[in-house]
């Protein structure tokens, strides 16, 4: 046994806990990614053989496919220690529970019942660590007849009614972009788990929770869902359509040059909103919200006669100016030069191994008295399994050598 | 979990489901409003056997307490002040200024309360150009990218149908609030979260809203699935009572899962099993090498649309299920109100409100267990108008007679 330093401390409100994140994709990563950004040390275990779905998909660096090209995986894993290790094999497993004693939290996202098969699952841990907090995350739960349902996020939008949700009524459902279940699922389990960390420092009590990100998904639902169990309608694609704002649309403007189109998202919520609309494409300021709503198709063509003339920004500031929510249709690029984005220091530049820089996405909050976020890339494919073995476990160069014979890390 | 704690939750229909996922995990929430009702209240839809009560405030008022106070009376303001004393949060979400204006900014509040953890929702955050901005649910998803990247490629782009944004940032609000609990108990002192809706939209982008900055080209709309590097991806497809979303592609990451779409095809006798020799996770790579036909995914890809379109949902998910494939249906509402899972997961509630008034709510967003027992859901009903403004107020130690006086003259 060579000794034991540990993995260096982060720095925030989470420093000093420690978490082992074996989730993959989008939905489980962001949660870690998230608890590392406030100074958790986050060990992500990700499996040699089995690629990351996130390292698959793109954005990409230089739009160039790879599995260390991707700005998603990268975006969802910074400042995490990587190890790989294949579960299948047994020195692999003994390898995981000596990190679970280290862990005051594990997150998983496997299919419900594998990791049971390597006794692995909740109840064989907490006979390790009574004390463990553990996030089991799938995409409709650990229980039921379809527990065992195989689910990117786009199958969870699917079985969240998103994507029947987003469409237009005279045609199939468009659905939202890409996995929609990911997107609120790591809101819920990030919560609980700081709640469950603060629950367990004050009483000792180990937490298990299973996540069906479709069951968090609908809270977003929630009243569509309370509508129809209570006897009213249920609620149907309406594209942009809305029940109290009229007009409410997307609206086309005059494209800059280098692109095909540009858009311009308007909301008016009220009469007054509507008097100062009405007054600068030249309506009847004076037509309350049904008769708008009557006259819907045509204040959508004034409005886009009006609109198409000009550019978005320049639009979305005129209207602002006079109190009405508008805000043109941000491209990727149109955000990386947004002046809110900046302000708020969103987007963080990191030095990369392979890509010199990259860019990520900071935290989703401004805590006032906390610096927080990323400050190291997400890991390159086992990149701190020596160190991790070494000084998390204590195992000595001989011992890893041992260990990497027999399959477990590759 | 979180029992020792208590919310003040200011918010409106702009961050409701914030104290929401606290009361949900055990704290005391405290939902104030002015003295003639949240504007909460007016947000649709309503309920179909009460038509002036809005569905949406139920919904994300569920399990808190409710108490009025006119915060834009002194006295009002001072009751507030009062209350504040008790909280560990204050979570709001009134247009940029607006506290400022009535002297119950942070500045003003941390120096009084310096324990306390002040969360602030709005469109695009307290500061910075855009902090007076009127915001919206959909204002917000085009400030935050994902709107331009949804709908039908021939038509504007478009929204999901129930508004997200103001939930997804309220998500965020209620995790920033328990970091700032973490933070505290390192420092003895409370501290702003400040939460910008545009900022929670980008996560609906799954990375993409990175794309121009590391040289990535935009992504498009694209009906029914995905669209990158210009190359559309499908996802949706048609059964014979509704849709389905079915990825099933070439690769390393979820080939497996077509090779899995081929022995069903097989099995049904509709594919040729030499097929079975096929290895879609090395499919792409042998296509390239000129080792593989490029045209045997493209036929299978049309024959598995085509037994698809044969059945229904529930025949595929079954399907799925047992062949361990990447396809589930696209449910409705009323198939997600007779989820066979939802059910078995005892997914909704019947909460009790006044009299014999019963209404289902969704559960909890997580099924959490203490020391392996279960925690039991937080049942209480969404508050009527004042509904605890006696317990509370009498618990900062208000007698009878002044809360008679307050209430007579509006200020609660």
């Amino acid at each position: 046994m060579t000794e034991m330093n540990g993995l260096p401390e982060g720095e925030g409100p989470l420093a000093g806990v420690n978490v082992l994140d074996l989730s993959w994709i989008v939905a489980g990563p962001t949660v870690g990614r998230a608890l590392a950004d406030v100074g958790a040390t986050v060990i992500r275990v990700e499996s040699p053989i089995r690629v990351d779905t996130a390292r698959v998909v793109g954005p990409f660096h230089g739009d160039l496919p790879g599995v260390e090209n991707s700005g998603l995986y990268g975006n969802v894993n910074a400042g995490k220690w990587g190890l790989t290790l294949s579960l299948n094999v047994p020195e692999a497993q003994d390898i995981f529970r000596r990190l679970v004693q280290w862990a005051d939290i594990v997150s998983e996202s496997f299919t419900a019942g594998i990791l049971a098969r390597w006794n692995l699952d909740y109840s064989q841990l907490r006979k390790l660590k009574p004390d463990l907090i553990m996030l089991s995350s799938t995409l409709l739960g650990q229980t039921g007849p379809y527990k065992q349902v195989s689910g990117f996020g786009s199958q969870g939008a699917g079985m969240s009614g998103v994507q029947h949700l987003t469409g237009w009524p005279d045609r199939a459902p468009a659905g939202p972009f890409g996995p929609y279940t990911d997107y609120p699922a790591p809101r819920f389990a990030l919560t609980a788990l700081l709640a469950a960390l603060d629950h367990r420092n004050r009483t000792g009590q180990g937490v298990f929770i299973d996540q069906s990100q479709a069951e968090g998904t609908l809270q977003l639902l929630a009243p569509a869902l309370i509508d129809y169990l209570n006897g009213g309608p249920a609620l149907e694609a309406r594209a942009n359509d809305d029940p109290q704002m009229c007009p409410h649309g997307v609206y086309p403007c005059r494209p800059p040059k280098d692109r095909k189109e540009s858009w311009l998202a308007l909301a008016v919520a009220n009469d007054k909103q509507w008097g100062s609309l009405a007054a600068l494409i030249g309506a009847d300021s004076a037509l309350p919200f049904a008769a708008r709503v009557g006259h819907q198709a045509e204040i959508d063509e004034a409005i886009s006669r009006w609109t198409v003339q000009r550019n978005a920004d320049d639009v979305e500031s005129i209207l602002q100016a006079v109190g009405i929510s508008a805000h043109r249709l941000a491209s990727t690029e149109d955000a990386a030069h947004d002046p809110q984005l900046a302000h708020r220091n969103h987007f963080r530049r990191l030095s990369h191994a392979l890509h010199g820089e990259t860019v990520v996405e900071g935290p989703r909050y401004i805590l006032s008295d906390s610096d927080v976020g990323p400050t190291r890339t997400a890991p390159q494919y086992g990149e701190h399994n020596e160190q991790i073995l070494r000084d998390v476990l204590g195992l000595s160069d001989g011992e890893i050598q041992n260990l990497a014979a027999t399959g477990a890390l590759s | 979990m979180l029992s020792p704690y208590r919310v003040i939750d200011l918010t409106d229909e702009r961050g409701l489901l914030a104290g929401q996922m606290l009361a949900d995990l055990g704290a005391d929430v405290i939902q104030v409003e002015p003295p003639d009702g949240s504007t909460g209240r007016g947000v649709a839809p309503f309920f179909a056997q009460y038509p002036d009560e809005s569905i949406y405030w139920a919904a994300y008022t569920r399990g808190k307490r409710g108490l009025t106070c006119d915060l834009e009376d002194a006295r009002g303001r001072d009751l507030f002040v009062r209350l504040l004393e008790t909280a560990d949060f204050l979570i709001e979400s009134s247009d940029v200024g607006r506290m400022a204006d009535l002297g119950l900014d942070y500045e003003t509040l941390h120096e009084q309360f310096p324990q306390l953890i002040y969360t602030s929702i709005s469109a695009f955050g307290q500061t910075g150009p855009k902090a007076h901005y009127v915001g919206s649910d959909l204002a917000i998803w085009a400030a935050g990218t994902p709107l331009l990247m949804t709908g039908d490629d021939d038509r504007p782009p478009i929204r999901v149908s129930q508004p997200q944004a103001w939930g997804h940032a309220s998500g965020d609000a209620a995790g920033g609030c328990m970091l700032a609990l973490h933070a505290r108990h390192q420092t003895g002192r409370g501290q702003q979260v400040d939460i910008s809706a545009q900022v929670s939209a980008a996560q609906a982008t799954l990375g993409q809203v990175l794309a121009y900055q590391i040289g990535a080209s935009e992504p498009e709309r694209y009906a029914g699935g995905v669209k990158a590097r210009g190359i559309g991806f499908r996802v949706s497809a048609e059964v014979d009572n509704g849709h389905i979303v079915l990825n099933m592609a070439p690769g390393p990451a979820v080939g497996h899962f077509a090779n899995h779409a081929v022995q069903w095809l097989v099995d049904i006798g509709a594919a040729d099993p030499a097929l079975l020799e096929e290895n879609f996770r090395t499919y792409a790579d042998r296509v390239a090498s000129g080792d593989a036909d490029p045209e045997i995914f493209p036929r299978i890809q049309q024959t598995m649309m085509a037994e698809v379109a044969k059945r229904t949902k529930e025949e595929m998910l079954e399907i799925s299920i047992k062949y361990d494939l990447l396809l589930v249906p696209v449910l409705t509402v009323v198939d997600l109100a007779e989820s066979r899972q939802l059910e078995a997961r005892q997914f909704w509630q019947e909460i009790d409100g006044d009299g014999s008034r019963q209404v289902t709510y969704p559960g909890p967003p997580l099924k959490i267990f203490v020391d392996g027992e279960p925690r039991p859901n937080n049942k209480r009903p969404p508050p009527r108008l004042g509904q605890h403004n006696d317990e509370i107020y009498a618990e900062l130690g208000l007698a009878q007679s002044d809360l008679a006086m307050l209430r007579s003259e509006g200020v609660i």
